[in-house]
């Protein structure tokens, strides 16, 4: 049974205009907090989408595309835990505006009733899960978790975790297209420095025409990339761990190609 | 053949690197334009160049200057199609192409190559020019990295880099402080008919082969105490400085030649080219190669003379030296010369000791934050 719960203490975002991006539970908040409170801790994903928010209505206090967060959650376990969920998400100020209460066979479903056109995870298998059926998924970097950021940093990765052929329908092509559209158009907003909003693209295996397809790819599509390294070969974990980006985006890749 | 050891990894990130190499090679196999592929980058010698060594972006500076980094991206992206012309690095990655083909030859299979690699902190859209003037040039450039903005700096080691090559002297200076070999190039003030079969690359001794040991007792003692200390101590090898590694990674490129019986024929050569003086200060430079086990292929001593005319003759396709008296003299006569800025060098001017001022607290958007972010 799912149940969906509105955040009264949000204002609610437009439903036309507005780019609805699913957070779990395990995105948002850090490890139960060891004295056994309530109070879940914060993670720095969801601090970093509410600036891009800020720095948005800061820009045009009449803004409509913003990020429009709905927390989720996964399991029957943490589905358990909803008012704990609210609590921390009150405690902390979370701009969450509803909650989905969802477990591991119908958060899919929830994803779609929603109308989520990004969903935002830790957990490969529930990315997988998402994108099979439409929804385009990105991971979470658990590393970047701990690290202070003033910008969202986002990436582009072929065939980082998520095995990029698998699962890519048609339809989750074309959300995954609609998605990186409103994107980039966020990113627009924002001159070419201080951005709250960092768009990094990383090729591993082809050359430089290979890396410069896939920037002209990704700017028709709207997207306008800050930061590009084409490795060649080289090993990518050195590259990876300098760039700290919070979301990896490999599923849509195969939009890129041809 | 980087002398920068990478940092201890799991088993797993060494798996995927190996899967990255494999599926990197299999690419570069199936195109159908055959393409040279990268080097593996531990086995290469890896050579990254800044946007600004590599073309001639001065207008584009200008701009960036004049009228801040919107408009420069901007001005960037309209002129997308128009090649850029050549830098200062531009006949150096040219003749290490050469070599790399004249390697090819003789080692097919062989990944101790030049990799050369942009470096830039320019932002990707202004990237997609840089790598359509690569491709007006055929140059083999596989590899980039196109920050943003941020400093390239921390990349410089991911991407196992043995001399970086930079407009910007902060930039050169912190590599430098990290371990890596790197030097401010400046372009030439003529034209020079440099060679298109062999990589000629000319080095100054002290502060840039050897540390500035020496150097220090001359300014601090004079010339008479730095002969004596230096005739007393001849036996002594001098303390590595911040090329040495580069030049023992041309040695070892070399003698891949010299095993195949193309001593004669070899595509690059070594130059000393220092104020020392034979007679009384030289010895100890040559003993100390020596005991490095490396060779440099000719030794020049100008006992104080001045070098720009000799290198004229030597045309170096280019020339480090740490002090900014030699690199001009070298300018005005048609070298490429890159400034290595190491060693007591840099507090002087003309010899005599640079009167700073005291640095300012840091915070301030003056030049020096500006420089900082200056597009290279």
């Amino acid at each position: 049974m799912v149940s969906t719960v509105t955040n009264s203490d949000v204002k609610q975002k437009d439903v036309d205009q507005a780019v609805v991006v699913a957070v779990t539970f395990a995105a948002v908040f850090g490890p139960e907090a060891e004295d056994g409170s309530t109070v879940y801790r914060l993670g720095a994903a969801l601090p970093l989408l509410q600036r891009v928010n800020e720095r948005l209505l800061e820009k045009n206090s009449a803004e409509h595309q913003l990020f429009d967060v709905i927390l989720i959650t996964t399991d029957s376990w943490q589905q358990q835990q909803s008012s704990s969920i609210i609590n921390s998400t009150r405690h902390h100020g979370l701009e969450i505006s509803r909650f989905c209460f969802s477990t591991e066979d119908n958060y899919v479903e929830s994803l779609m009733q929603n109308n989520v056109q990004l969903f935002f995870t830790t957990d490969g298998n529930e990315a997988l899960q998402a994108t099979h059926q439409g929804v385009p998924s990105a991971m979470l970097d658990k590393n970047s978790v701990s690290c202070p950021s003033e910008q969202l940093r986002v990436l582009f990765c072929e065939n980082a975790i998520i095995q990029p052929n698998m699962g890519s329908t048609e339809a989750s092509k074309k959300s995954a297209q609609n998605f990186l559209a409103h994107l980039g158009q966020m990113r627009q907003k924002f001159g070419v420095s201080d951005s709250p909003l960092c768009f990094t693209l990383v090729t591993s295996h082809g050359g430089k025409d290979s890396c410069c397809c896939a920037l002209k790819s990704l700017r028709s599509l709207g997207v306008s990339v800050d930061e590009a390294y084409c490795l060649g070969g080289a090993p990518r974990g050195p590259i990876l761990s300098l760039l700290r980006p919070h979301f990896l985006l490999s599923d849509g890749f195969s939009l890129l190609e041809g | 053949m980087s002398e920068i050891k990478p940092t201890e990894k799991t088993a797993t990130e060494d798996n995927e690197a190996e899967q990255d190499w494999k599926a990197a090679k299999a690419f570069f196999d199936s195109l159908k334009t055959k393409v040279p592929r990268p080097p593996k980058p531990q086995n290469a010698v890896t050579i990254a160049v800044s946007s600004r060594t590599l073309f001639n972006m001065v207008a584009e500076r200008k701009i960036f200057e004049d009228e801040g980094v919107e408009k420069y991206v901007a001005f960037q992206v309209e002129h997308e199609n128009d090649p850029l012309k050549p830098g200062p690095a531009f006949p150096f990655v040219k003749a290490l192409m050469n070599v790399n083909t004249r390697l090819r030859n003789l080692y097919p299979d062989s990944e101790e190559l030049f990799d050369i690699v942009l470096m830039t902190n320019n932002h990707a859209q202004v990237g997609v020019r840089l790598i359509n003037s690569i491709n007006h040039y055929g140059l083999t450039i596989e590899r980039f990295c196109m920050t943003g903005g941020k400093s390239p700096i921390g990349y410089l080691k991911a991407y196992m880099t043995n001399l970086y090559l930079s407009k910007n002297p902060e930039k050169v200076t912190e590599a430098i402080e990290e371990g890596i070999a790197a030097a401010t190039m400046f372009m030439s003030k003529q034209e020079s008919d440099l060679s298109d079969t062999q990589l000629r690359v000319a080095f100054d001794g002290d502060a840039v082969l050897f540390s500035d040991e020496s150097e220090i007792i001359v300014k601090k003692h004079g010339l008479d105490t730095f002969f004596e200390h230096e005739k007393e101590f001849e036996n002594k090898p001098l303390a590595q400085g911040p090329l040495k590694c580069f030049l023992e990674a041309l040695g070892k490129l070399q003698r891949k030649f010299y095993a195949k019986n193309e001593r004669l024929n070899c595509p690059i050569r070594t130059f000393l080219v220092t104020a020392r003086s034979a007679a009384s200060s030289g010895a100890r430079v040559l003993k100390t190669l020596r005991s490095w086990g490396l060779e440099i292929d000719e030794a020049l001593f100008l006992a104080g003379a001045p070098k720009g005319p000799l290198l004229q003759k030597i045309r170096p396709h280019i020339f480090f030296d740490d002090q900014m008296f030699h690199i001009e003299g070298a300018n005005e006569l048609g070298t490429i010369s890159a400034h290595v800025p190491y060693g007591i060098g840099q507090k002087y001017n003309k010899g005599k000791l640079i009167e700073t001022p005291e640095k300012k607290e840091s915070g301030g958007i003056g030049e020096g934050s500006r420089a900082r972010h200056e597009m290279d």
